[in-house]
């Protein structure tokens, strides 16, 4: 019985956004006029990539109780480079790919060393490095610079087939990273580690080395959104990544990952940017002004958090959310 | 026996070293400060700095009870907006308006923190997402309110109060943040409400069970948040003297740095509000001794990113956080 409910909540639970999203969009289809014109859906789609890109390696962060409030400024920092140093020339696309590329992964071992070493709680420590990356952004320039290669401008404006390729990179990214999370070892050590850390550790799970990978999985989703963004302005404009991070947590979250670790699916995050992306077009095509949307978008956010997360004092998450090897019962932070 | 007594000193001089490393950055600071710069000798100077860290010292006493709690406030950024904007609207310009300014734009700062305090005791869910959800409901309502430009007019003679240098040397407005700071720390060290503040924060549940009312306790701790970051608005108004709608953008991480720096750990239980102040001027010093050597504005805000990551990594080395 009480598994399945459990399970049952656990269905509902994960459902609830991708239902929440097809609600939206058939409303948006029916009484937003312009909404269903292929260059708009194209549109909505093509806005959404960057930041499914920087939510997905959020989620591993988020799903193993930590938190990287630094890909914002990652992701600027990556767009005024790749511009900067690609300057548009076709023979420098692969080396500027590579290198951002493994800027994101350097920025995440650092981060991991950091709270791995000196046992910093992760929420400060990449606010500081937010900071930290910002100053370097604004070192480097205080306007935008450079001009983005050829080939990223084609994925984040073109279509193939007539569907936008940055759309099918975001989906090709997200199967990965749905296969990473729930079909490897690596996966189910990432849930382990954030459902109950000291438990995973007696179980044999190194936390150290998957904390160390979930970081390096958001700072190369942060870079690789910043290529796309790159893409889409042409130029490497400073502030290009102010907020992403937020927005990135946000898109987490009501996708149902669980702040406190141990839980999170790639499919809900996608949704979430998906939706977050449908309702700002939707806004936009009917002249609701950006303030008004700053507050909607404010307001979504809390009922949301309110319609899936209320739960009476001492309830356990539903054990079967969290991986298979973890044990329950320990609700962290 | 001697295990028994020794160990408590030697954790009493852990503590000790922990509640007062701040105070010794602050003072191996300065001394470098005026090694670097005899500017730092002149109290008129030292008023100036005090005056600068008022607007996130004051919004961080507040935000100091919440995460005594174990709790995250991060909406204060965009309640100072929100408040800065109402009181020069509120003030437009007339010299009689400026009481019912300051009144009602205090009571919207508490009421702003009490819509935090019910969500987060009704729904016991993450408060960092949650005042994250309001922040950005907050910075809607400021930019619908103001129009998205700076709106509303300062009362003649309420910038002239609060900069005003008493002997001379201390604005009223560094005198301000003093007093509540000093205020604000007898509430935490003297009161029932103080103590069960951090009772709360140690441990939750043991709380719980012996009857503490935590959920009351929860949502004045928010509702006075909100009233600090209303006062935070009004002493923003008051060095600025105008009031655009993202006046407070990210004051709540400034706030979470100095917090953070004064030795307030995110699990709760352990933190003060003087060590808060220290924070905060530690990183409005460096920020002036960044400025006086002539670099720019970047490096202030790499030195920021450093210090915070250094010292939550020389806490946590302290062992006071796990």
């Amino acid at each position: 019985m009480a598994a399945g409910r459990a399970a049952a909540i656990t269905i509902v639970r994960h459902a609830s956004i991708s239902w929440l999203l097809a609600v939206v969009v058939a409303l948006a289809l029916l009484l937003v006029p312009g909404f269903a014109a292929p260059g708009n859906l194209a549109n909505v789609v093509t806005q959404a990539s960057a930041l499914g890109l920087v939510a997905i390696g959020q989620t591993f962060v988020i799903a193993a109780g930590l938190i990287d409030l630094s890909v914002g400024q990652l992701l600027g920092l990556s767009v005024v480079l790749t511009c900067a140093l690609g300057q548009g020339r076709p023979e420098l696309l692969l080396p500027v790919l590579l290198a951002m590329l493994a800027l994101g992964a350097a920025v995440g071992i650092a981060h991991g060393w950091m709270v791995n070493r000196w046992r910093v709680e992760p929420l400060i420590l990449t606010f500081g490095t937010l900071s930290i990356l910002q100053g370097i952004i604004f070192a480097f320039t205080d306007r935008s610079v450079g001009r983005a290669p050829e080939a990223l401008r084609w994925i984040a404006n073109e279509r193939v087939f007539g569907l936008p390729a940055s759309g099918l990179l975001l989906v090709g990214a997200a199967g990965l990273a749905h296969l990473l999370l729930r079909r490897t070892r690596f996966g189910v050590r990432l849930l382990a580690t954030g459902n109950d850390p000291e438990s995973a550790r007696r179980a044999g799970v190194d936390i150290a080395r998957v904390r160390m990978l979930a970081f390096v999985l958001s700072g190369i989703g942060a870079t690789a959104g910043g290529l796309l963004i790159a893409g889409r302005l042409g130029t490497g404009y400073p502030n290009a990544g102010q907020g992403f991070e937020l927005d990135a947590i946000v898109a987490a979250v009501l996708g149902g990952a669980s702040l406190a670790g141990g839980r999170a699916t790639i499919v809900g995050t996608v949704a979430a940017v998906v939706l977050l992306g449908v309702i700002s077009n939707a806004l936009n095509l009917l002249e609701v002004s950006a303030f008004v949307q700053t507050f909607a978008k404010g307001l979504i956010v809390v009922a949301a958090i309110l319609a899936t997360r209320a739960r009476p004092a001492g309830a356990r998450r539903p054990a079967a959310a969290t991986a298979p090897r973890a044990a329950s019962g320990i609700v962290g932070r | 026996m001697i295990a028994l007594t020794t160990r408590p000193s030697w954790n009493a001089a852990s503590d000790a070293l922990a509640r007062w490393a701040i105070v010794c950055v602050l003072a191996i600071l300065y001394v470098i400060a005026i090694v670097l710069s005899d500017a730092f000798l002149d109290p008129v100077y030292i008023g100036n700095i005090l005056r600068q860290a008022a607007p996130v010292g004051i919004a961080a006493i507040g935000t100091t009870l919440v995460m005594i709690l174990g709790c995250i406030d991060l909406s204060i950024g965009a309640i100072i907006s929100f408040c800065a904007v109402v009181c020069a609207v509120l003030m437009a310009g007339e010299a009689r308006n400026l009481t019912l300014a300051i009144v009602v734009t205090l009571a919207v700062g508490a009421a702003l923190g009490a819509v935090n305090g019910f969500l987060v005791v009704y729904n016991r869910s993450s408060s960092f997402i949650l005042t994250l959800g309001t922040a950005l409901a907050i910075y809607g309502l400021t930019q619908i309110f103001s129009g998205g430009t700076a709106r509303g007019i300062v009362s003649p003679g309420f910038r002239e109060f609060f900069n005003f240098r008493i002997a001379g040397v201390l604005p009223v407005l560094a005198l301000s943040l003093l007093v509540l700071t000093a205020g604000a720390e007898a509430m935490l060290r003297t009161t029932r409400f103080g103590r069960q503040i951090y009772l709360i924060g140690s441990n939750p549940e043991a709380a719980r069970i012996a009857g503490l009312p935590v959920a009351g306790v929860t949502f004045a701790c928010y509702v006075l948040s909100g009233l600090f970051a209303g006062l935070g608005g009004i002493a923003v108004l008051a060095r600025s003297g105008v009031s655009s709608t993202f006046t407070g953008r990210g004051f709540e991480f400034d706030a979470l740095a100095a917090i953070v720096l004064g030795g307030t750990l995110f699990v709760g239980g352990w933190g003060t509000v003087v060590g808060t102040l220290a924070g905060a001027l530690v990183l409005f010093i460096a920020f002036n001794l960044v400025n006086i050597l002539g670099f720019n504005y970047n490096l202030q805000l790499v030195l920021k990113g450093a210090i915070i990551v250094l010292a939550s990594a020389a806490y946590a080395r302290l062992g006071r956080d796990r």
